[in-house]
């Protein structure tokens, strides 16, 4: 009869390595190091962590858009047995503001509420039911103010100000370019299209919703555990918001659980530090429910976005001009530098030699708008990719040709100012679509359409850049060490949210060094064993992380070559070579064992570093400094083409996604396995921006607070995808690659809403594109007349 | 500190016991679905939970002809239920597109229709097929007809102490064909938008409707028949046209609401295109029946 007391111990994962007792490759497909422990359950995430003595925080949320608050009550909670504290402003010493940029966004509460999900009070209890009825007795006087709810009235002249402090009023940043002049378009120009784009506030809806748990040790460390993307930044942060001295703290990041930019940044972690502060030394965990994650997290900013982009008759582009506000809620969450970047790929990826681009982010009383894969690009691609669309309609041409026929090509200065000086294969991608039978067949496919169905095919041109800009430094520093025993550790800078880079570095030292995949070990990012790396973000991850370790590999492996040539007694180190567990004498076939080579050499020596800073943009287009700083220009980008066919129910509304195509030029290729889920994963997210998502708000408080009502898809609402890669080598990319990240979600929402105008005749200028949209936008068009 | 005490009775009689001891305060849970959900969310705060789980005498399908469904068995049961699935499909529809494998296999077909939501998706199935629910209490039983088991939303005619035990199912007409469709904003894993169901008997020409019944699901604030639209098909040739007409009338007696799912004229747009749609399904089960 087994032990019933005992659980059973489990087996560390790389016992049961499905990848095998295989020494990687680069550019062949590898099951990832951490597929068997995440289907099997036991990886353990930042949410799964139960110490012993735990205790449990949480958070009472304003559940008001914007008031002054009087004072937080926080007695009968205190009263209530098993609760141990109820901490507030007045508990924190530091300075109470978290930010990445402009630091606005308080910890707990101190002079007003912004949002309805801002932190009132920090509750710590013994279990979870006493903290949910603590943070219930938990109240809060608060003087409530008008609101700023839209960012038209956010720019009203004597609108309500969300920080009255801040010199910009209710604009965080204003962003704007001129090149050329846009002033005289309409003379210069034989077509011209005028657009208004409305796109929606997103919610990330990660599997693991924000989480994580502190302890503050015996030493006066605090160690805090969580679900994040940014371990290093967040140490900073914290540090600064709750007084202490980064050096005392210790940010661990496990593999998140999913985070698309949601965990950019602080989200559990400064009240886990605030509540471990508190409890005496106990472990304290936080976990976001998933309503919570709704009101209180981040979102991909709402946007409205003006266009009017002009044309030669011929169908060179000559202007374009665009107005662009984004949502940014009531705090810089990076909102400066997603309207940076919006800013940048406002144009999309073609030459146009006159623009003028303005953007703005707005402070209002709603849900903050933040990062979200795409970053802002994925509303302009879905506003320049339909006016692309627009012009070809106006022009008489056919929308690929019009897209060739202004792609930007290597060389080229892109409409931003910036010379593309390495591999730009936005061309090679379109080519590729129009070859396609999905697309040179889309005629005989769409005449066989059902009864009340029509079909359509959309196609859009993509590209994203990758890294931080001119200024931020892009830095990735990577070690890599011999063990005592003979065994690999990669020392992983950067966390892996769930796109497999962690899996990617395992790849990139075994190919180098030799080594069976059971014979590497990674370390998470920790900021006290692994190093500063960045944030995993901004299609960065792999690109920079990537090169940073190719150079410790090659370091340490010259290193054992050279250690074990003086062993063996021959002159030449290349006459030795790794093979797996060894180093052996290609001469002679002699060898050493790592274990024993590993014995001669110290620590200092087992270990190799290598930092590597992404390339910048070296031209000084013409904006402000402070647009520099939030991220302007770069000099690096991903391209891609993609196709959808859709099918349109006339009588319902309902938009069929039939299949999708991908093209990209995202470099070569290391492991084209977790590439495709790249690919994949960014095109169903998009299919959910185009056609269902939407956080629904009415005065700052969000209606859509659950997965039953905000509509991601399900398995079955993705249609079959194609994917190509157009492998071009990128002589800056580790192994000639480039950031595959984000650049696919930005396509679905305007190649399908290209494809519902081709199937229908309709365009829908404000997504996603719900039946009920659809269908009312079919129905006015019949009513005008316009049979099509 | 929020709890409730957990009572697990061993069969029906007992749990009756329990509901007449604890009257108010307690609650019935079958599979949870519902109920957790409204715990959670603090909509109920019973002080007990009668558990039906898993009660041989509440998980049955006897199919002779009509068909008994015990109030207990999981929708899952039903979508496998080979008898269910040839000679009621309607009830087959309905659920084997509802919730998660997971959610059918511990949702019950009685806790749907009690819960009393007005987008249930077993309750337009059984409409149509006039179902009688059967209500046990220590008092004795008592049969209602399902079109009038519902009051409203959450609400129907059970009063404190009873609880429904059997749903039973006259056999159909010979000549019908019956189906459930639902309108989602995704293609698994929500709740209906608007759900129709349709039952359609005809005479021996295949053509001439015999019997109709169109039960509309998040039409109104219960689940509903459509009752002008069924008369305008009593003895009508049944096809695309009348359909298309049975349908506007449908959709004219409905009263839907706007809410963050839908609006109110979008779901009259869909029961008109629904009714139509499955009435046509109806039809070419009808025709297969006949054939068989």
């Amino acid at each position: 009869m087994k032990n019933k007391d005992k659980p059973p111990e489990l087996q560390p994962f790389f016992d049961k390595n499905i990848a095998g007792d295989v020494v990687p490759s680069i550019g062949i497909s590898m099951p990832r190091i951490d597929a068997y422990a995440k289907v099997t359950g036991r990886e353990r995430y930042a949410a799964d962590y139960y110490g012993f003595d735990m205790i449990w925080a949480g958070v009472k949320r304003a559940g008001i858009p914007h008031a002054r608050l009087k004072s937080v009550n926080t007695q009968a909670a205190e009263n209530l047995p098993g609760v141990i504290a109820v901490l507030t402003h007045k508990n924190i010493s530091g300075s109470n503001r978290q930010g990445v940029i402009r630091k606005d966004q308080p910890v707990l509460v101190d002079d007003k509420v912004r949002h309805c999900g801002d932190a009132v009070a920090l509750v710590l209890a013994e279990d979870k039911e006493t903290l949910a009825k603590a943070i219930k007795l938990t109240s809060a006087d608060f003087e409530p103010l008008p609101g700023v709810f839209t960012t038209e009235t956010a720019l009203e002249e004597n609108a309500p100000l969300v920080h009255e402090d801040h010199p910009g009023g209710n604009v965080l940043l204003k962003a704007s370019l001129e090149i050329g002049s846009v002033q005289s378009a309409k003379e210069h120009c034989d077509v011209l299209v005028e657009a208004c784009f409305e796109t929606p506030l997103v919610e990330h809806a990660y599997l693991e919703t924000e989480a994580g748990w502190a302890q503050l040790k015996e030493d006066g460390k605090l160690e805090i555990v969580a679900s994040t993307q940014t371990p290093f930044r967040d140490r900073m942060e914290v540090a600064d918001a709750l007084g202490l001295e980064p050096e005392r703290i210790r940010m661990i990041a496990p593999y998140a659980g999913g985070a698309f930019g949601g965990k950019d940044g602080v989200t559990v972690q400064s009240l886990l530090g605030l509540a471990a502060l508190h409890a005496n030394g106990r472990p304290v965990k936080m976990w976001w429910s998933r309503e919570e994650s709704f009101i209180a997290g981040t979102k991909r900013h709402a946007a409205r976005m003006y266009y009017r982009l002009g044309a030669k008759a011929d169908g060179s582009l000559h202007s374009l001009d665009t107005r662009l506000y984004f949502d940014t809620g009531p705090y810089d969450h990076l909102g400066g530098v997603v309207i940076t970047l919006a800013l940048e790929h406002s144009g999309g990826p073609y030459r146009i030699p006159n623009v003028s681009f303005k953007g703005w982010a707005v402070y209002t009383n709603n849900p903050i708008g933040g990062a979200f894969r795409g970053f802002g690009v994925a509303q302009v691609t879905a506003a320049m990719e339909q006016m692309m669309d627009m012009l070809a309609e106006k022009l008489a041409m056919d929308p690929l040709k019009l897209r060739l026929k202004n792609a930007v090509r290597k060389g080229d200065k892109n409409c931003v100012g910036v010379t593309l000086t390495h591999s730009t294969g936005l061309v090679e991608c379109l080519e590729a679509v129009a070859r396609h039978p999905l697309w040179t067949e889309r005629a005989a496919w769409k005449s066989k359409a059902g009864p009340f169905k029509r079909r359509g095919a959309g196609i859009v041109a993509l590209m994203h850049a990758s890294g931080y800009g001119p200024v931020v430094p892009d830095v990735a520093n990577a070690k890599v060490e011999l063990t005592a025993e003979g065994k690999i550790k990669v020392y992983c800078g950067v966390v892996d949210m769930g796109q497999g880079n962690a899996a990617t570095n395992l790849q990139i030292a075994g190919s180098i060094l030799c080594q069976n995949v059971d014979r590497i070990e990674l370390i998470l990012p920790d900021t006290d064993r692994t190093l500063p790396s960045g944030s995993a973000s901004a299609s960065r991850c792999t690109y920079t992380f990537g090169n940073a370790l190719i150079g410790a590999c090659e370091t340490l492996k010259l290193r054992i070559l050279q250690r074990a040539a003086d062993l063996l007694m021959v002159d030449d180190c290349d006459e030795t070579a790794l093979i797996p567990g060894a180093v052996r004498h290609l001469p002679t076939g002699r060898e050493i064992p790592l274990h024993r080579l590993a014995t001669f050499m110290n620590e200092s020596e087992r270990t190799a570093t290598q930092r590597f800073r992404a390339p910048t943009a070296k031209e000084i287009p013409p904006v402000g400094n402070e647009i520099r700083l939030h991220g302007f220009p770069h000099t690096l980008f991903s391209y891609g083409a993609h196709l959808v066919r859709v099918e349109v129910n006339e009588l319902t509304g309902v938009v069929d996604v039939k299949r999708y195509l991908s093209v990209s030029d995202c470099g070569k290729i290391i492991n084209p396995h977790v590439y495709e889920q790249q690919i994949q994963g960014a095109i169903a997210q998009g299919i959910g921006y185009a056609l269902s998502e939407e956080v629904q708000v009415n005065e700052g408080k969000v209606l859509t607070a659950d997965l039953a009502t905000f509509i991601i898809p399900a398995a079955s609402d993705v249609p079959e995808i194609e994917s190509q890669p157009v492998e071009i080598y990128e002589p800056s990319g580790p192994y000639g690659l480039k950031g595959v990240g984000e650049i696919a979600t930005n396509g679905p929402l305007p190649a399908i809403a290209n494809a519902v105008a081709d199937a229908c005749g309709v365009r829908i200028f404000r997504s996603p594109l719900t039946p009920s949209r659809v269908l009312r936008a079919l129905r006015e068009r019949l009513s005008e007349g316009g049979v099509h | 500190m929020r709890t409730f005490e957990y009572l697990k009775p061993a069969s029906v009689n007992k749990a009756l016991a329990l509901l007449d001891l604890y009257g108010d305060q307690a609650k019935l849970i079958a599979g949870g679905t519902d109920v957790m959900v409204q715990w959670k969310k603090r909509i109920i705060s019973p002080q007990v939970l009668i558990s039906l789980r898993n009660l041989a005498e509440l998980s049955f399908i006897k199919f002779g002809g009509g068909l008994e469904i015990g109030a207990g068995t999981t929708h899952r049961a039903l979508e496998l239920s080979p008898e269910i699935r040839e000679h009621f499909p309607v009830i087959h529809d309905a659920v084997s597109n509802l919730g998660s494998v997971q959610v059918r296999n511990s949702g019950t077909i009685g806790g749907n229709i009690c819960n009393a939501a007005p987008s249930a998706d077993t309750a337009p199935p059984l409409l149509v097929l006039d179902t009688n629910v059967r209500i046990a209490s220590t008092k004795g039983e008592r049969t209602v007809a399902i079109r009038d088991f519902f009051r409203g939303p959450s609400r129907t005619v059970l009063q404190t102490g009873e609880l429904v035990t059997l749903f039973s199912i006259p056999a159909p007409l010979p000549r019908t064909g019956m189906a459930y469709s639902k309108h989602t904003r995704r293609k698994a894993m929500d709740l209906p938008i608007v759900g129709v169901a349709v039952l359609l008997s005809f005479e021996e020409d295949l053509k001439t409707c015999r019997k109709a019944a169109i039960a509309l699901g998040v039409a109104a604030p219960t689940p509903m028949r459509a009752a002008n639209a069924e008369a305008f098909l009593a003895g009508k040739p049944v096809d695309k046209t009348t359909l298309l007409e049975a349908g506007k009338i449908a959709s004219e007696e409905a009263s839907p609401r706007t809410t963050i799912r839908g609006s109110a004229w979008y779901r009259k747009e869909i029961i008109r295109v629904l009714v139509r749609r499955t009435g046509l399904i109806c039809m070419e089960r009808a025709k297969g029946a006949a054939r068989s």
